[in-house]
């Protein structure tokens, strides 16, 4: 039993923040917050990341990655969260995955060692515009000849990514509807049209992409239980994040607190301000764990099979859905000694990804978008003003809470497997 | 991250839940049962229960076997207190016995009081309770006022102790007592521990607002104590109550979990009895509370590694408390919106008896009193987890 980061993942996290300290602290995620029209890609940043190999955690080692998994790219992610840090790594590492688990041999070979390496800017296209994250959001499908026609909304980093890995719908062969299956498309391809959508979080960009006919390449691996697999890892990535950001933005909102004097005293000494301050310390606290276990959920997961991709067959309402998943009660284990594959405690040592997942981003959502808001409540007049950094945290935090399914999203996908399943 | 278990924990595993098949009445696992039985009747039950599991092999699990335990680790007294939730297996009658004084004598405790104390604990043959707060001193422990005037190798023992749980059945109480007459706060206490059945104790029960009576108040007139039977060394009180109240910090939240899962899962079980598990705000209700006892559990992980690594825990047990304690009243926050407009019965429709949840409930207005409130865990974690200044 060993629930914690190794020597080696805390080692992995002091770098990242030394690195981000020493070569890209707040005044540089400013500078690119600022600049509205750039494209938000601090490219030394980008060659740094590449260097340090934090592209290549889920590369396999076949690859010239570090075969490691989402427990280590979630420290590399919380990090960066702490540091607000812009550019496209979460999409690329994603884009990743989606080849890793789905592509051919060929196409994990002509993707992955680039991307590890970071020679390749990818990123993932996995829902229309007004559309949720879930089969029902895509906007774009399919033709027969595998030609994509329709739009992908909020793609962060298609303006500077060189591989769109898109969520197109298809028409199922049993007549039971439309299926998913993911495609890769090359930007510079004709018929592919990039518009940047402004948004209010600069610490990333966000554009649409509209398809017309354009050529996409099928990874033969992909349906709609890809698709949802690739959303959990997002929700996860996204979850690291947003517990990173909600960490740092306690730390901070301590540290003003404990100096800023008001009435003869530290306001921070008003219990008013600590035991609230104490309250969000323990839900920061619980994200955090619910972050590591869902990231080892999904790794546990790959290392078992994967089968897992057939298991989960559709994607209805929302990220996590796993269809015909039967009210498990959390009893997985029973009263009978030895579950599936001979645990005995089924509900630790395999855990169920759907729930893990959804309890991590439901919890890592709300956290984060209080944590945030109190750091603008606690600082006073200075933290709501252009000049404090406070408003970085607080709109990547709201970004973020509605990457991946927001928490009610997340919070119907725990009532479907644990109170009743309903539409 | 390693979320298996070594062999000799899932060996211990198996064979608990082999013993917990053959030996825990079916009866026992229903609500109804407990709920029916007067309070005494069930404390005889648990006593005995306890005292058979304890001779089977199943009593202090991650305790010396010099002290009659099981020798174990504490992964598998973990996976013991989940085990026992599981099976529905009834509460143990020596709680605070087992959780705060047993480690307390065996970290500063003589060989005599060892030897004493110890095996007959375990066993059930000496039920304890802790004798702490009084009417004067709440949260604020330094406050005691009940004293210990020493005449040659006595202590004459006068006050009054109040919320000791399980005191009308108790046969001894390790009791905080000014021991230095003049003394001020945290000088001059002592740890003492006192026969119940000697003349000068009087115990009066307090019935509590579920309106079963698990506490008592208890007042000593003259009651003559032993010098010896002072755990910690005489005037070292403060520093012993200290020690105790840190073997919480290591107490599993496995268990919790699980107890409280089983709770949720008969919430749920409620909801759908009265098709409200349909309805959207009660489903996302529910969901929030899982989500808090899912956290609950991963943290039980956690703090379980921390303790296998022989990390010192100090402060952050409050956050542990402040998370089970407010999840697991929460919780019953949302059995009220599961009810609605049935709020206010007992069998809402045929077939279904809420007496126990109803019980349940109530007791949860308990738990963020109890051990340390939650205003108190709050004011710890604000200065001593997080350095935030002072109040005044």
């Amino acid at each position: 039993m060993f629930f914690d980061l190794t020597d080696e993942q805390r080692a992995l996290a002091e770098t990242v923040r030394d690195v981000l300290a020493d070569r890209f602290d707040l005044a540089a995620v400013r500078a690119v917050f600022e600049d509205a029209g750039g494209d938000g890609h601090p490219r030394e940043l980008w060659s740094t990341i590449g260097d340090q190999g934090w592209l290549a955690v889920c590369v396999p080692t076949e690859y010239d990655g570090l075969g490691l998994g989402l427990v280590d790219a979630q420290v590399i992610a919380r990090a960066f969260g702490v540091g607000v840090v812009p550019g496209p790594w979460a999409p690329t590492v994603l884009a990743g995955e989606a080849v890793r688990r789905g592509g051919t041999r060929d196409q994990a070979a002509e993707v992955l060692a680039a991307l590890g390496a970071g020679e390749l800017v990818a990123t993932v296209a996995l829902r229309g515009p007004g559309g949720g994250y879930g089969r029902s959001g895509v906007r774009v499908r399919a033709d027969a000849d595998g030609r994509l026609h329709g739009v992908a909304s909020g793609v962060e980093y298609a303006g500077v990514a060189a591989l769109l890995v898109v969520a197109a719908l298809e028409s199922a062969f049993d007549g039971s509807g439309d299926a998913v299956g993911l495609y890769l498309v090359e930007p510079s391809t004709a018929g592919v049209r990039i518009e940047p959508q402004p948004g209010f979080d600069a610490t990333t960009r966000l554009a649409a992409v509209t398809f017309d006919g354009a050529a996409a390449r099928r990874l033969p691996g992909s349906d709609a239980g890809a698709y949802a697999d690739l959303l959990r890892r997002g929700a996860v990535l996204a979850a690291a994040d947003l517990v990173g950001i909600a960490r740092e933005s306690l730390r901070r909102t301590i540290s003003y607190d404990s100096s800023r004097v008001q009435f003869g005293r530290p306001v921070g000494s008003f219990q008013a301000l600590a035991h609230h301050l104490a309250d969000l310390h323990v839900a920061v606290t619980m994200a955090e764990h619910a972050v590591l276990f869902a990231a080892h959920a999904l790794d546990t997961e790959t290392a078992d099979t994967k089968t897992a991709d057939t298991k989960t067959a559709d994607t209805e309402t929302a990220a996590t859905r796993t269809a015909g998943s039967e009210p498990s009660g959390g009893e997985a284990g029973g009263s009978e000694v030895g579950g599936p594959g001979g645990a005995e405690d089924p509900d630790v040592e395999r855990p169920d990804p759907v729930l893990a997942v959804a309890v991590a981003k439901s919890k890592s959502s709300d956290v984060a978008r209080e944590v945030t808001a109190t750091m603008i409540q606690y600082h006073g007049g200075i933290g709501y003003t252009w000049e404090h950094d406070a408003h970085f945290y607080f709109k990547r935090a709201k970004r973020l809470a509605a990457a991946y399914g927001d928490s009610q999203d997340h919070l119907a996908d725990i009532a479907r497997v644990t109170v009743s399943p309903m539409p | 991250m390693d979320l298996t278990y070594p062999p000799e924990v899932a060996d211990f595993r198996r064979a608990l839940r082999s013993w917990l098949a053959g030996n825990l009445p079916e009866a026992w696992a229903t609500p109804a049962f407990w709920a029916t039985l007067d309070e005494d009747a069930s404390f005889d039950l648990r006593r005995d229960w306890e005292r058979s599991k304890t001779l089977a092999g199943f009593g202090g699990i991650d305790w010396p076997a010099e002290y009659g335990g099981r020798g174990g680790t504490r992964a598998m007294a973990a996976v013991g207190d989940a085990e026992l939730m599981r099976a529905r297996a009834p509460r143990s009658v020596n709680p605070l016995g087992l959780t705060f004084l047993a480690p307390t004598v065996m970290a500063v405790g003589t060989p005599a009081q060892k030897a004493e104390i110890l095996g007959p604990m375990l066993r059930n043959d000496v039920i304890w309770c802790q004798g702490f707060s009084e009417p004067e001193s709440g949260s604020d422990l330094g406050s005691v006022r009940t004293h210990g005037v020493r005449e040659g190798d006595l202590f004459v023992v006068n006050g009054q102790k109040v919320w000791t749980t399980s005191a009308r059945r108790a046969d001894r109480m390790f009791a905080l007592v000014r021991t230095e007459p003049g003394s001020s706060r945290h000088r001059g206490l002592s740890l003492l521990l006192i026969d119940l059945r000697s003349p000068g104790v009087e115990v009066r029960p307090i019935r509590q607002m579920s309106g079963i009576s698990e506490f008592g108040e208890v007042f000593f007139t003259d009651v003559r104590v032993p010098a010896g039977d002072c755990v910690g060394g005489l005037g070292n009180g403060w520093a012993t109550a200290m020690l105790l109240l840190s073997f919480e910090r290591g107490a599993s939240a496995m268990g919790q979990y699980t107890d409280f899962r089983r709770a949720y899962d008969e919430i749920v079980g409620v909801a759908r009895a009265l098709g409200r598990d349909r309805d959207p705000v009660v489903r996302q209700s529910l969901a929030r509370r899982l989500v808090d006892l899912e956290c609950l559990r991963y943290h039980a992980l956690h703090v379980l590694t921390e303790v296998e690594q022989g990390r010192d825990l100090g402060f952050a047990s409050s956050v542990t408390k402040l998370q089970w304690s407010q999840a697991y009243q929460g919780l019953f926050e949302t059995f009220d919106e599961v009810l609605g407009a049935d709020v206010g019965l007992n069998r809402p429709v045929e077939g279904l008896d809420l007496t126990a949840l109803r019980r349940e409930s109530f007791w949860t207005r308990s738990v963020t009193i109890w051990g340390g409130s939650s205003q108190i865990q709050r004011s710890i974690v604000a200065e001593r987890v997080l350095g935030l200044p002072r109040g005044s």
